[in-house]
């Protein structure tokens, strides 16, 4: 009870320090993605990504109540460094969701202009400011409307002393005491836990690493009366998965800094054993012992002969499944555009009988003097196109397809979706394709799965294969394309195409890492152009520009973004490749 | 003095002539709306020589290009093709986007396009050799990526290739001038936005805007349309479907045109 009440005194102390405007709000992960596109537009660097910023502590000058609350000394400040972009979780300055939002493109702009090098933040500031509402009527409207409004909300940004955060100002990374880690990208590959009750924290804390390790148990090192507020280190334990705890949650809204401490759970809970042998699970079958291929050395610039064991093997046991629910929306859209390939019919002329008559050859059986020579075929008709196309799809199941996009939603969890699409629409425009799957561990085992081959029609069972993909190990690109080559090369098709969907960089546990990897799989590529196979790659990989245009040449590949598009987008590929 | 508006990006012109001048045929990449086709009908107007425009769409045939028999009251009669009349009487024969055409089409511009330049008509069984002023030309955007489409090299390697891009920002504003004539401010806006708009990479969007559709929004402000709404309906909607891109568009039309 006592708690409770003191929750409710804090919320009100807090409201009534606050001199934001909560109701017009406004969130920063509402407007993320138009926020990158916007810095694009400006000539932001693309290679740059969008972060919440953590709170600042700054010494300044506070009203009573912001005393009383503990607001008002720390700060959530807009800035960047050489990685990414960091703004506040929420805006709500202003009394209108229209400035607010406002803004965010201001804050944005303001990152694209201002020079990071330069410490003296009032003269960057200003200089920045001035170019926006100078070459921008739009920012210059809201300059003056924001300007306004914060002079009367906080009046400490007129005296002279420039300590008072300006919320309209770009400040410089923050100086590092302290070593703090950056849990970015390595956080979002163990989020992927379960989706029950969970109420996101939105906000970015400020990353500590407390020792922690050797903690002895049993003794009270506190005094049993700070117990009553709560402690500034939370045991978060990262080893299981959480707990759903209101409290936690509140309090670490509250808490300025989280510390994360490494300690072990004991060894009961950590041995997991899995128990389900059911006869019918899936697994893996090897189909015979492997056969070799070249691989090439860029030192030597010559090729090791049968250096690379490849290993193909498919799923058996699997369930077959019909396509997901999840799907079937995407699946529709996609339905409408291939409706749309499929009015494309072609005409066949010079026919003995046919649909029509064909006025042209006619003409030139009128037209001719030696008519006994002239074939009299003078009908044509109307075909649906038949594609004389193979593609052969290699998805990339390397251990990095693990890491998250969302909480909820892995990588792999999408190339299998993408997988599905994929080859739901294939089968629907009767194009002939194959779908295949690798990893590796070294050049003694490249795991080739085969998923569909040529000759097997799509089914529940394919589908089936497709749903028991797991992460694999490293990615022996040059190899996967090899084999991939090789069994492109056997089909009867004008064209063929070989599509890599890949998440990285070609990498594997030995010296394929690197420029090595990155050689052998340009001269795999070439390889493939030699058999009159059209390779393309579509990566997820934001950094791929650096070294893609190097493999593929400028236009043989694609960067997608937001790999939740990967499904949609690698048909519409494949449709506007082969239109 | 030529009539038609063009103002070069480099030494487009002089490569230009001096192709025409040793027969030589000529490929034009670049980007839709940076002002291929008007450089072509300058040329053809500073040249003196008629300009016979050919659109290649994937179901243009041989004939289409050559020629074929057509009916009157007295019976048959042979029907020149575009560029049979160019390569008769002279002129600049101008196929546009030629990728577009099928492979197979094309071919028959290899004996024009090399040494030999004669035209073979199969059906009439007439070889035609060249004016002195015929001049081929063609061209074609290397933006679209397509596996079953695309020049063959041996087409390809038959010509004198000239690359353009958008033009400069000062001779971008000076043609947006010239042809929607807006003002000078207005002009400027214009060409920041496009400067701005083009620095997105392919993933954000297809294809950048073109100077064709800042002549549009320029047309549509002298037209008496608010500048937001003149560049919403010009630039805007024509360069994306998606969402997110749009709205951010939308937000930098209502940054530059309060």
């Amino acid at each position: 009870m006592d708690e409770k009440v003191g929750k409710y005194w804090d919320k009100f102390v807090t409201k009534k320090a606050s001199r934001l405007y909560e109701k017009k709000q406004i969130l920063f992960e509402d407007y993320a993605k138009f926020l990158k596109i916007f810095y694009h537009l400006l000539g932001g660097d693309k290679a740059k990504e969008l972060h919440i910023t953590d709170k600042r502590f700054l010494l300044t000058t506070r009203t009573m109540f912001e005393k009383f609350s503990g607001k008002g000394k720390s700060f959530f400040l807009s800035w960047q460094d050489e990685k990414a972009l960091y703004f506040p979780a929420s805006l709500a300055f202003f009394d209108e969701k229209k400035l607010n939002a406002m803004h965010y493109y201001w804050l944005c702009a303001m990152l694209a202009l201002v020079d990071i090098t330069n410490r003296n933040i009032a003269e960057e500031n200003t200089k920045a400011t001035n170019f926006l509402i100078q070459k921008y009527p739009g920012f210059f409207d809201f300059y003056n409307k924001a300007q306004a409004s914060l002079m009367i909300d906080y009046p400490e940004l007129l005296s002279s002393d420039v300590s008072y955060p300006h919320p309209l100002w770009i400040y410089p990374s923050a100086s590092k005491p302290k070593q703090f880690r950056d849990y970015g990208e390595e956080e979002m590959g163990r989020m992927n836990g379960k989706n029950d009750k969970t109420e996101e924290l939105k906000m970015k804390k400020r990353a500590e690493r407390n020792d922690n390790e050797k903690e002895s148990d049993g003794l009270l090192l506190f005094l049993p009366e700070s117990m009553m507020s709560f402690m500034e280190q939370i045991n978060v334990d990262r080893q299981e998965n959480d707990s759903f705890d209101e409290n936690a949650l509140y309090n670490a809204e509250d808490l300025d800094e989280i510390t994360l401490g490494k300690k072990d759970a004991n060894l009961a809970s950590r041995i997991k054993i899995d128990l389900d042998i059911s006869a019918n699970s899936a697994e893996d079958y090897p189909l015979g012992k492997g056969h070799f291929r070249d691989e090439w050395d860029h030192k030597k610039e010559s090729y090791l002969k049968n250096y690379v064991c490849i290993k193909p093997q498919i799923s058996i046991n699997v369930q077959p499944i019909i396509l997901p629910k999840r799907l079937e929306k995407m699946m529709r859209q996609i339905q409408n555009e291939l409706d749309l390939m499929e009015l494309d019919r072609i005409k066949i002329d010079s026919l003995s009988y046919g649909d029509e008559i064909n006025l042209d050859s006619w003409i030139d059986y009128k037209g001719n003097k030696n008519r006994s020579n002239h074939p009299q075929r003078f009908f044509e008709s109307y075909k649906k196109k038949t594609r004389d196309m193979a593609t052969l799809l290699l998805a990339d199941i390397s251990l990095s397809t693990e890491s998250g996009i969302t909480q909820e939603i892995r990588v792999i969890d999408m190339i299998k979706d993408t997988l599905m699409v994929f080859a739901e629409s294939l089968q629907r425009l009767e194009d002939r394709f194959g779908i295949y799957a690798f990893s590796s561990i070294r050049n003694k085992k490249v795991h080739f799965h085969i998923i569909k081959n040529f000759k097997e029609k799509y089914n529940d069972i394919v589908r089936g294969r497709i749903d028991v993909i797991k992460p694999g190990y490293y990615t022996r690109l040059g190899a996967a394309i090899r084999e991939s080559a090789k069994i492109l090369d056997k089909q009867q098709s004008a064209n063929k195409l070989l599509l890599i969907l890949s998440d990285g960089k070609p990498n594997d546990l030995d010296r394929y890492d690197g420029k090595y990897g990155i050689e052998d799989t340009k001269k795999a590529i070439e390889e493939v152009k030699q058999k009159g196979i059209v390779p393309y790659c579509i990566t997820i990989d934001v950094e791929a520009r650096e070294y893609l245009p190097h493999l593929f040449g400028k236009s043989s590949f694609s960067v997608i973004r937001d790999a939740k598009k990967l499904p949609k987008v690698l048909t519409e590929i494949y449709m506007n490749l082969t239109k | 003095m030529s009539k038609t508006y063009y103002v070069p990006q480099s030494n487009e012109i002089e490569l230009f002539e001096a192709a025409a001048g040793m027969n030589l045929p000529v490929l034009i990449k670049g980007p839709t709306g940076c002002g291929k086709t008007r450089f072509i009908e300058a040329m053809g107007e500073k040249l003196e020589r008629d300009v016979y425009t050919v659109v290649c769409h994937d179901d243009l045939s041989a004939a289409d290009l050559v020629g074929r028999h057509l009916i009157d009251e007295n019976g048959t009669f042979w029907q020149d093709g575009p560029l049979t009349k160019a390569v008769r009487n002279g002129g600049i024969c101008y196929l546009d986007e030629i990728i577009e055409a099928r492979k197979d089409t094309t071919v028959v511009l290899h004996s024009l396009a090399d040494y030999r330049r004669v035209l073979p008509i199969d059906r009439t069984g007439e070889v035609i050799k060249a004016h002195p002023d015929f001049m081929l030309v063609v061209s074609y955007n290397p933006g679209y990526q397509n596996v079953l489409k695309g020049m063959k090299p041996s087409t390809k390697q038959r010509f004198v290739s000239l690359s353009f891009g958008y033009p400069s920002p000062d001779i971008e504003k000076a043609v947006i001038m010239k042809e929607s004539g807006v003002s000078d401010k207005i002009a400027q806006k214009l060409v920041n936005i496009a400067g701005e708009i083009r620095q997105l990479s392919e993933s954000d969007i297809q294809e950048a805007v073109s100077t064709r559709l800042l002549v549009y929004a320029g047309k549509l402000m002298v037209k008496g349309f608010d500048p937001y709404q003149a560049c919403v309906h010009s630039i805007v909607e024509s360069l994306s479907d998606e969402d997110d891109v749009l709205e951010v568009l939308h937000q930098l039309i209502l940054l530059h045109f309060k």
